[in-house]
C-alpha cells in the first residue's frame, strides 16, 4: 500500500524528497504567499475570481492536453480549435435552441479531434505534424466562418450563457466550477478507471502495451477526440464570457496548455502526469500573470518570466527523477 | 613477411573478462597466422562475441594480452582498432540507411581532415570494389533501398576497403543463399592469399569445414583448444562445443499431460519474416521447448501466433477450434499469453508500479462495465501474485525499474498468470536472471503447467530447455527442423538440428 505522508517524512532525507515529489504544489503555495505579501489587492474576492475566470478556458484544454501527453503525443490544434468552435457556437446559438447548440459544438470538437486521432493512431502520423496541420486548418476555418469579424450572441440562449459564464455560485465563478468538475473527472478517470490506466501504460511503453493485448490505436484515437471535445467546452465558456465568438480567440493557448502540463510534472515522453498537478500548473501560470499584472509589469517582461519559470519547474523535476 | 620469427599475426593470450559478477571469458587463447582462415566456434553465450569485441576495442579486457605483428595492442575503441587494421563485420548490420552505398563503405574517410570530398571518385572507387567482389550493387544508391543480402555485402566491402590485417566475420552468411556463400568464399580466398588473417564465426559446420584452416572452440568462456581443420571432424567439434552436466536447477516434472492438444498451429507462414510452414501442438500440462540458434525464427513464430506480425497462411487452433489472431488484442482475448524476450522494451512498464504493471491485463475481472476499477480487488489480486511469485519488494507501489532482473521477469509473468491464460509463450524466461530467481521461475513454469495450461518455452540456454521441457522442437532457418522426445534430449542432438544436420543414427 502507498506510504503515508508521515512515513515518507521520517525516512532518511525524507523532507527533501517530499518537497521534491510534491514540488508543483509547493511552488503554488509559495507563489500564493508571495503574492499575498506583495499586493494588497491579491486576496480580494474580485481579484481571485478574475484569476479563476482567466485560467478556466486554458485549464480545460490543459486537461485534454494532459491526456494526449500521457500517451506520449501532443495536440497543437487546441488553441485554433477554441477559435473555430467559439465562432461555431456563436453561429449555432443564434440559430438553434441552447442545448442543441451546445451539443453540436461538443460533437464538432470531438469530430475535429477525431481527425487528429485518426491520423496519429491509424495513419501513424507524428502527433506534432498531424495536429500542426489541424491547427492551421482550424484557424483558417474560424476566419472563413466568421468572415473575419466576431460573431455576437443575439438570442435568449446566448444571453443565458453569457449570464452563466459571468456569474458565480457560492462565490466561485461558474466557469471555474466547470473547470474543477473536469479536473475531478480526469482525476477519477486516471486513478480509478481502466481508460486512464491504459493511456498511462501506453505512454510509458507502447510496445509492451501492444503485447499486453491493449487496444493501443483505439485509446490513442480517443485521447485526441476527447481533447477536441474539451476544446469545445473551453470555446463555449470563453465565447459566453464575452458574448461573442471571435477567430482571434485562443491564440497560442496550446503553448500555455503544454506549459501548464509540463510545469505540473508530466513527461512529454508520456506515461507520467496527474490531473491535480496539471491543475497546479494552470494555477501557477495564471498566478504569475495575475501578480505581474497587479505589479503593473508590462506584458513582454511577463512572457520572459513565464519562460524562466517553466525552465526551473522542469529542472526541478530532473532533480526529482535522480 | 618482414619478420620471420613472428609465427602468428595475432596472438590473444590469457584473455579474461567479467561483466559485473558474471565471468564471460576465462583465460582464453586465440592465435591466428597471417593468411589463415581461423574458425571460432561455440554455443550461444560461449563468449565468442565478447572475445571479438575485446579484439576490436568495443570492450576492454580484464586480463591477458593482445599482440598484433609482435606489438602489444590495447584498442580503447573501435576506431583505434580500425587504425590498427582490425575490422569486424558484425551480425547486426551497422550501416547508415540514409547514406549512399559508397558513403557507407568509406564512412571512416568522410571525417578525415579534408574539407572537400571528391564524391565522384569516392563513388567510382566503391563501385570498383563492389564489382571486384562479384556482386551487382550500385554504389550510388542509398543503403535503405538494398536487400538484406546486399547490405551484408556492403558491410563486408566496408571492412575490406580499409587496410585490413585482421578481418572478423560474425555469422556473415545467415542471409545468404548457397550461391552467395560461394561468392563470399571466393572473396575470402583472395584476401587470404594477400595475407589477411580472417577469423570466421559461424554455426554452419559445413562452411567451416569448407573454408577454414584451423578451428578454436569456446565453451562457457573457456577455450577448449585449437586444432588444424584436417585433424578434426564435425562430431569432434560438436563434442567440444557441448559437454556439461545437468544439475538440480530444474524441478521434478510429474504432471499428467492431457491427450488432446490445447493449442495447435498448422503450416504457419509469416508475411514479413522467415517463418514458414511451422506446425506443432501443445497439450494441457505440457511444457514444450523451442530451441534453435538466434535468428532461426523462434521469437518470430511466437509473435506471429500472438498477432504481433501478419500471417500469410496457416491455421491456429485453440481447444479444437480454429481462431484468428490478427492482433495481440485478439490473442489476449483468447487467453494466449506472451512473455517477451526483451523484458525492458516489450515486457514491463519500467516507470510504473508493480500494481499497475500486473493489473494491466486483468481489468476485465476487476472493473465494472463502465471501466471503474475495484481498487480493493486490484490490491488483493496483485498482492496475492506478489506473494505467490515471491517478488521481492516492500510493497506493490514500487516502480518496476527499481527491481532486479529476476523480479522484473516475475512481474512480466504475473501479467499473464493473472488472467488464467490457456497457452503461454515464454521467450527466454531467464535471460539476465540470477540463479536463485531462475529456480523460482522454473518452479513457476511447472506450477502453471500443472493447472493444465500449455506452456511453450523458447530458450537458447540448452541445459535450461532440456531441464524444463517435456518435448523440444528445434527450429532452423524459419521452420521446425526436428522434434526431440525426452529420451532423445542431448546438447548434441539439439545442436545438430539447430545447424541443419540430421541426428546421428543410434547404433543398436
Amino acid at each position: 500500500m502507498a506510504l503515508t505522508i508521515k512515513q515518507q517524512l521520517s525516512s532518511p532525507g525524507g523532507i527533501l524528497k517530499f518537497l521534491v515529489k510534491y514540488n508543483t504544489i509547493f511552488i503554488f503555495i509559495l507563489l500564493v504567499i508571495f503574492s499575498a505579501f506583495i499586493s494588497d489587492v491579491f486576496f480580494t474576492s474580485v481579484n481571485l475570481s478574475n484569476l479563476l475566470k482567466q485560467v478556466s478556458g486554458i485549464g480545460i484544454i490543459s486537461i485534454g492536453m494532459l491526456l494526449v501527453i500521457l500517451t506520449g503525443g501532443i495536440d497543437l490544434s487546441v488553441g485554433s480549435m477554441v477559435a473555430l468552435l467559439a465562432v461555431m457556437f456563436a453561429i449555432l446559438v443564434n440559430i438553434f435552441i441552447l442545448p442543441v447548440a451546445i451539443l453540436f459544438t461538443l460533437l464538432l470538437g470531438f469530430g475535429l479531434g477525431s481527425i487528429s486521432g485518426y491520423l496519429v493512431a491509424y495513419q501513424k502520423m507524428a502527433p506534432f505534424v498531424a495536429t500542426l496541420a489541424l491547427m492551421t486548418v482550424a484557424r483558417g476555418m474560424s476566419f472563413i466562418y466568421s468572415k473575419g469579424s466576431p460573431v455576437t450572441f443575439t438570442t435568449v440562449g446566448g444571453q443565458f450563457m453569457s449570464n452563466f459564464a459571468n456569474n458565480s455560485t457560492l462565490g466561485i465563478p461558474n466557469i471555474a466550477i466547470v473547470f474543477f468538475i473536469i479536473v475531478i473527472m480526469a482525476m477519477v478517470m486516471l486513478r480509478y478507471n481502466v481508460f486512464g490506466r491504459l493511456i498511462i501504460a501506453i505512454g510509458s511503453n507502447e510496445e509492451a502495451s501492444r503485447l499486453s493485448g491493449i487496444k493501443v490505436n483505439k485509446y490513442k484515437f480517443l485521447v485526441y477526440a476527447i481533447s477536441g471535445a474539451l476544446a469545445a467546452t473551453a470555446a463555449i465558456i470563453v465565447a459566453s464570457r464575452t458574448n461573442l465568438g471571435s477567430p482571434n480567440m485562443g491564440m497560442a493557448w496550446e503553448l500555455d496548455a503544454i506549459a501548464a502540463v509540463v510545469i505540473g510534472g508530466a513527461s512529454l515522453n508520456g506515461g507520467k502526469g496527474t490531473a491535480i498537478n496539471t491543475l497546479m500548473g494552470v494555477l501557477i501560470l495564471g498566478l504569475i500573470g495575475n501578480i505581474l499584472n497587479l505589479l503593473n509589469v508590462p506584458s513582454y517582461p511577463q512572457q520572459v518570466v513565464k519562460g524562466v519559470i517553466i525552465i526551473f519547474a522542469v529542472l526541478l523535476q530532473k532533480f526529482e527523477s535522480k | 613477411m618482414k619478420n620471420s620469427e613472428i609465427e602468428y599475426r595475432l596472438e590473444m593470450t590469457g584473455i579474461s573478462k567479467s561483466f559485473g559478477v558474471v565471468s564471460v571469458l576465462k583465460d582464453v587463447n586465440l592465435k591466428v597466422k597471417a593468411g589463415e582462415i581461423h574458425a571460432l566456434l561455440g554455443e550461444n553465450g560461449a563468449g565468442k562475441s565478447t572475445l571479438i569485441k575485446i579484439l576490436s576495442g568495443v570492450h576492454q579486457k580484464d586480463a591477458g594480452a593482445v599482440v598484433l605483428d609482435g606489438q602489444e595492442i590495447n584498442p580503447k575503441n573501435t576506431h583505434e582498432g580500425q587504425v590498427l587494421g582490425i575490422n569486424v563485420v558484425y551480425q547486426e548490420l551497422s550501416l547508415v540507411n540514409d547514406l549512399s552505398v559508397a558513403e557507407n563503405i568509406y564512412l571512416h574517410k568522410l571525417g578525415a581532415n579534408k574539407i572537400w570530398m571528391n564524391w565522384k571518385s569516392l563513388t567510382q572507387d566503391a563501385q570498383k570494389l563492389l564489382d571486384s567482389l562479384g556482386f551487382t550493387i550500385d554504389a550510388s544508391v542509398k543503403v535503405k533501398t538494398l536487400s538484406i543480402v546486399q547490405k551484408q555485402v556492403v558491410e563486408i566491402a566496408k571492412a575490406i576497403a580499409e587496410d585490413t590485417k585482421v578481418l572478423v566475420l560474425d555469422e556473415p552468411t545467415t542471409v545468404f543463399d548457397p550461391n552467395d556463400v560461394k561468392k563470399l568464399f571466393n572473396i575470402l580466398s583472395q584476401l587470404k592469399k594477400s595475407g589477411v588473417s580472417i577469423i570466421y564465426i559461424s554455426h554452419h559446420l559445413d562452411e567451416i569445414f569448407t573454408i577454414a584452416d584451423s578451428v578454436t572452440v569456446l565453451r562457457d568462456g573457456v577455450d577448449t583448444g585449437t586444432m588444424a581443420i584436417e585433424n578434426t571432424d564435425k562430431d569432434g567439434v560438436i563434442h567440444l562445443m557441448i559437454g556439461r552436466e545437468l544439475n538440480d536447477l530444474y524441478p521434478k516434472r510429474d504432471i499428467k499431460i492431457g491427450d488432446k492438444p490445447v493449442f495447435e498451429v498448422k503450416n504457419l507462414t509469416s508475411k514479413n519474416t522467415l517463418v514458414h510452414n511451422v506446425s506443432f501442438d501443445v497439450k494441457p500440462g505440457e511444457v514444450l521447448g523451442i530451441a534453435g540458434l538466434g535468428g532461426s525464427g523462434r521469437t518470430e513464430t511466437a509473435k506471429l501466433i500472438f498477432g504481433a506480425d501478419k500471417k500469410k497462411s496457416g491455421t491456429i487452433i485453440l481447444n479444437g477450434e480454429e481462431i484468428e489472431t490478427n492482433s495481440p488484442v485478439d490473442a489476449a482475448e483468447y487467453k494466449i499469453g506472451l512473455v517477451s524476450e526483451d523484458r525492458k522494451e516489450e515486457g514491463v512498464f519500467l516507470p510504473l508500479s508493480i500494481r499497475r504493471n500486473i493489473s494491466v491485463t486483468s481489468f476485465d475481472s476487476i472493473s465494472s462495465k463502465l471501466g471503474f476499477i475495484n481498487i480493493d480487488n486490484e490490491y488483493k489480486k496483485v498482492l496475492g501474485l506478489i506473494e505467490k511469485l515471491n517478488i521481492k519488494t516492500p510493497h506493490s507501489e514500487i516502480d518496476v525499474k527499481n527491481l532486479s532482473g529476476g523480479n522484473q521477469q516475475k512481474v512480466a509473468l504475473a501479467k499473464w498468470l493473472s488472467i488464467d491464460s490457456k497457452v503461454i509463450f515464454i521467450d527466454e524466461p531467464t535471460r539476465g536472471v540470477d540463479v536463485g530467481a531462475k529456480i523460482e521461475i522454473y518452479n513457476l513454469i511447472n506450477e502453471v503447467a500443472k493447472k493444465g495450461v500449455g506452456v511453450v518455452v523458447i530458450s537458447s540456454d540448452m541445459p535450461e530447455i532440456m531441464g524444463i521441457s517435456d518435448r523440444i522442437l528445434v527450429m532452423h532457418e524459419g521452420t521446425v527442423y526436428g522434434e526431440l522426445a525426452k529420451e532423445q534430449f542431448s546438447e548434441e542432438n539439439i545442436l545438430r538440428l539447430s545447424i541443419g544436420e540430421p541426428l546421428k543414427k543410434v547404433s543398436i
